[in-house]
């Protein structure tokens, strides 16, 4: 059995209980990706979003684990035994190692605002290739083209720099592809926009992501990612099914 | 003892007729404007207002201040209602800060479990998918009910730990204002029935009630407004008492930097109630008077030009989350400090840092007026917006980590005994570092985009509120049962109740996070089986029932205890603090004499040092 040193300053405690953060660290985080699976994977988007998740990810295993061990530790070694009726070791505080804990995170945020910074203009730009409307109501959506085209689902060019404008006509909602990473809000009164590049060829669902009423679950419509090929035939069928002349517009 | 003696009977019957009364005025209003006569939105705004005043004089609430206005003395009664039995005291109105705060507690816990129960049924309904018993209109308004009952729990809870503990803990004879004390108790109880009734017309928003979605729904938003507005009306005048109460009420001797933590916590916590709580009121006022009267407050109204001549959707947001956000740090301020008041009695040791434990609580509170912003990174306001709301949210992150590290400090070197309360606030520890973890992932706008609106943000907020409000107030129960009825609870009990309810919530609030990357969204009555979320909100569910049942535990204990357990004595968890050195119960005037403080409040171990000097009250 290993011998714990009498005194809660002794340096033997703190070695210790660094190996445990450490290892604790490591399983912990491996355990937290395994647990939040972030389904935001198949546009440019999404990519800078999963990045910092996983970022953060680590960070907080690394605290969890060393507030807990540290506290684990503690409530193993120092417990009252039992014909023990003295009582804690008398220490009232310790400026510096307050300082040093306002001061470490204080560097940590500066430092995590200036990622944040620059993870979220990588998160919301983009080109403007493609444009397509989306429009949301009481509990649907339309989706209209620059051209003309009318359509109940959205249909995409893959890897192909897309403006969506966002636009509501009743109550709030929200745009959100999971796999695509980022939401947007409708909001009646204002058009939004959001800069999305598909990376994957699928057929997935936008959902409404912002409560709007009774049926509001269920206020979802498909979206097709396809070839550029496949989009540009999809499209001339539809110009020819609503009887769109390109010319006259 | 008839019925009506009671001050509750009074006061509903009270409600009732001013229910009528208020339809009725406005009734004739209309006709005699020249309008059809009924008009639900004005007819139940007018009854809502005329039943709550209908409800505070006849409960009694305003009876004393009515005889001042007519120069008549209103001596104080101490002590149990003459003729009635003593239980009666706490179903009328009572001046005694004690018996408030036993009443706000009681009333507050009684909601936990309302609120509790509704979600119990729509958990029941998401355990897997397809619509099973729960009509998507039903499920909106249990959802939107749960989350303001419990909110109203929680500030019920607050107010009853703070109006009972807080002149225990200075050793002041009451509350600075008693009368006032007293109506701020009631008039949540008007609101709560207001809150009930809504139910009947259902409404659909979330507890968020965004409009323009709010301001078509069912009339039974107008209550909700209006409920809301009467408990930010108690909210207002408790925490006005309070600050007063801690300011000019100690004892000789307790400077500020000597006052028990946890009236640090109420301070910074009454702080933030006194100043951010107009916001929601007027919010929600505002929306009511977009409904009734048609004022052009938030939807936008266009015309022939198609300029917008209406209002704007985004700015209920901001006002909403003005006062929410730092609402959220009143829910779990208290429970904080009751985590810091509890740690050096069980570890014999002092609080560590004591000085910095205060002041980051007043740092929480005024960072958290600068980061309401966070709740609206996908709402669409100007892109500079999300970029300032990210930093500033990040900066909360630095008091609440001074906490942590002290907590720390205070375990170690202890001499550590693990009772129920010591054990309920170890395991607020735990939850409460979960869901602060899981705050910055939220607050890095990015990662927001992603996570907003879905599981994941539900999982975090409950981790809050859990670690910071429910894990602390059930340990402060258990702590204080002893104090307040003079004995103590089933240890046993207690402690099936913490290993059922804390592993519990570890599996409920992780799940809903995991459900939340998987692209769960919340607020949804189904879900589609394609996410592959279905095993994960069966264990949520699952895991909610578990703690559910634990919580019954609780109740079974602290009724039979009363009863059977056995006497406390004194002091049983050799406190420093003032309240432990008198007797359980505590007598109608707590301290026969004044008290002086003579020592630092948390010097455990420090060989013949005390915290208070008692003149003429021994230890019996
Ligand atoms: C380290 C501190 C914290 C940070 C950085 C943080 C950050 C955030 C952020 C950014 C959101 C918005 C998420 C979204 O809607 O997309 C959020 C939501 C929320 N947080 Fe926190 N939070 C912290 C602590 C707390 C605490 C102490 C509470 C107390 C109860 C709390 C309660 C809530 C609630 C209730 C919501 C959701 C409100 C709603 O949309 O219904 N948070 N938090
Ligand atoms: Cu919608
Ligand atoms: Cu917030």
């Amino acid at each position: 059995m290993l011998k714990l040193p009498q005194s809660s300053t002794d340096r033997k405690h703190f070695v210790i209980v660094g190996a445990l953060v450490f290892v604790a660290t490591i399983a912990l985080g491996f355990f937290l990706l395994a647990i939040l699976p972030v389904k935001a994977q198949y546009s440019v988007q999404a990519e800078p979003i999963r990045w910092l998740f996983q970022l953060h990810v680590w960070l907080i295993a690394f605290l969890f684990a060393l507030v807990v061990v540290f506290m684990l530790y503690a409530l193993i070694v120092f417990r009252k035994r039992k014909d023990d009726d003295s009582e804690g070791e008398h220490f009232e505080g310790n400026t510096t190692l307050e300082v040093v804990w306002t001061v470490i995170p204080l560097i940590l945020v500066i430092i995590f605002s200036f990622i944040g910074f620059q993870t979220l203009r990588d998160a919301t730009r983009g080109g403007d290739e493609v444009q397509v409307e989306a429009v949301g109501f009481q509990w649907a959506w339309t989706f209209n083209y620059p051209n003309g085209v009318v359509s109940q689902e959205m249909v995409l060019p893959v890897n192909k720099p897309a403006l969506i404008s966002l636009r509501a006509t009743d109550v709030i909602h929200s745009f959100w592809v999971v796999e695509w990473g980022p939401k947007q809000d409708l909001v009646p009164g204002m058009t939004t926009r959001m800069h999305i590049t598909p990376t994957k060829v699928g057929e997935f669902k936008v959902r409404c992501a912002e409560l709007c009423g009774l049926s509001h679950w269920s206020m979802v419509a498909t979206v097709r990612v396809v070839p550029e090929e496949e989009y540009i035939a999809w499209m001339n069928q539809k110009l020819v099914e609503q009887n769109i002349q390109t010319a006259s517009r | 003892m008839q019925l009506t003696s009671l001050g509750l009977v009074r006061g509903i019957i009270g409600y009732f007729v001013g229910l009528v009364v208020g339809m009725a005025v406005v009734m004739i209003s209309r006709l005699a404007l020249g309008m059809s006569a009924w008009d639900q939105e004005a007819g139940w705004v007018g009854g809502i207002i005329f039943a709550t005043i209908g409800f505070m004089l006849a409960v009694g609430s305003m009876t004393d201040w009515l005889k001042w206005t007519r120069g008549v003395e209103t001596p104080f009664h101490h002590g149990p209602p003459v003729g009635k039995p003593a239980w009666t005291r706490y179903f009328s109105v009572d001046y005694n800060h004690k018996v408030i705060g036993i009443q706000y507690g009681v009333t507050g816990f009684l909601l936990l479990l309302i609120g509790g129960s509704f979600a119990l049924v729509f958990r029941a309904e998401l355990a897997d998918s397809g619509i099973s018993f729960l009509q998507p209109g039903t499920y909106n308004t249990f959802l939107s009910m749960h989350a303001w009952v419990a909110l109203a729990s929680i500030l019920l809870g607050v107010g009853g730990m703070a109006n009972y503990l807080v002149p225990l803990m200075i050793g002041a004879e009451d509350m600075a204002f008693p009368r006032l004390n007293a109506f701020a108790y009631w008039i949540n109880v008007p609101a709560i029935i207001t809150l009930m009734i809504s139910m009947l017309f259902g409404w659909d928003s979330g507890w968020t009630a965004y409009p323009p979605l709010s301001l078509r729904g069912p009339v039974g938003y107008q209550m909700v407004f209006w409920a809301i507005f009467s408990i930010g009306l108690s909210s207002i005048l408790g925490s006005l008492n309070l600050i007063v109460t801690m300011l000019t009420m100690r004892p000789k001797g307790m400077t500020l930097f000597r006052m028990p933590i946890f009236c640090w916590a109420i301070l910074a916590t009454s702080i933030i109630q006194l100043t951010a709580t107009q916001l929601i009121g007027l919010a929600f006022l505002m929306l009511s008077f977009e409904r009734t009267l048609g004022m052009p407050f938030f939807n936008p109204l266009y015309n022939a030009l198609g300029e917008n001549i209406g209002g704007q959707p985004l700015l209920f947001q901001h006002l909403f989350w003005f006062y929410s956000h730092p609402a959220v740090y009143v829910f779990v301020l208290p429970g904080l400090g009751i985590i810091s008041e509890l740690l050096p009695v069980f570890a014999r040791k002092p609080l560590f840092g004591y000085r910095w434990i205060a002041l980051s609580s007043l740092a929480i509170a005024l960072v958290g007026f600068l980061v309401w912003g966070h709740h609206m990174f996908t709402s669409g306001y100007g892109e500079y917006l999300r970029v300032v709301f990210m930093i500033s949210t990040l900066l909360v992150a630095v008091p609440t980590g001074v906490k942590f590290f002290s907590w720390l400090g205070t375990l170690w070197g202890g001499r550590l005994t693990f009772p129920t309360p010591m054990l309920f606030t170890l395991g607020a520890i735990s939850v409460f570092l979960i869901g602060g973890l899981s705050g910055p992932i939220l607050a890095t706008a990015a990662t927001d985009l992603f996570l907003h609106d879905s599981y994941f943000v539900v999982g975090h907020f409950h981790a809050t509120i859990f670690g910071g409000f429910v894990f602390p107030f059930f340990a402060a129960i258990y702590y204080w049962y002893p104090k307040i009825t003079g004995r103590m609870y089933n240890e046993m009990l207690g402690k099936i109740h913490f290993w059922l309810m804390t592993p519990g919530f570890w599996v409920m609030s992780l799940a809903q996070m995991t459900a939340g990357t998987m692209g769960m969204r919340r607020r949804i009555a189904d879900y589609d089986p394609a996410l592959g979320v279905e095993p994960v909100h069966m264990l949520i569910t699952i895991a909610g029932f578990v703690i559910a049942f634990s919580i019954l535990l609780m109740i079974y204990n602290l009724f039979t205890s009363a009863e059977v357990g056995a006497l406390a004595g004194n002091n049983p968890w050799r406190s420093r603090s003032p309240e432990w050195q008198i007797p359980s119960p505590v007598p109608e005037h707590s301290y026969a004499q004044p008290i002086a403080v003579v020592g630092e409040p948390y010097d455990y171990g420090l060989a013949g040092s005390t915290y208070v000097a008692m003149a003429g009250a021994g230890d019996d």
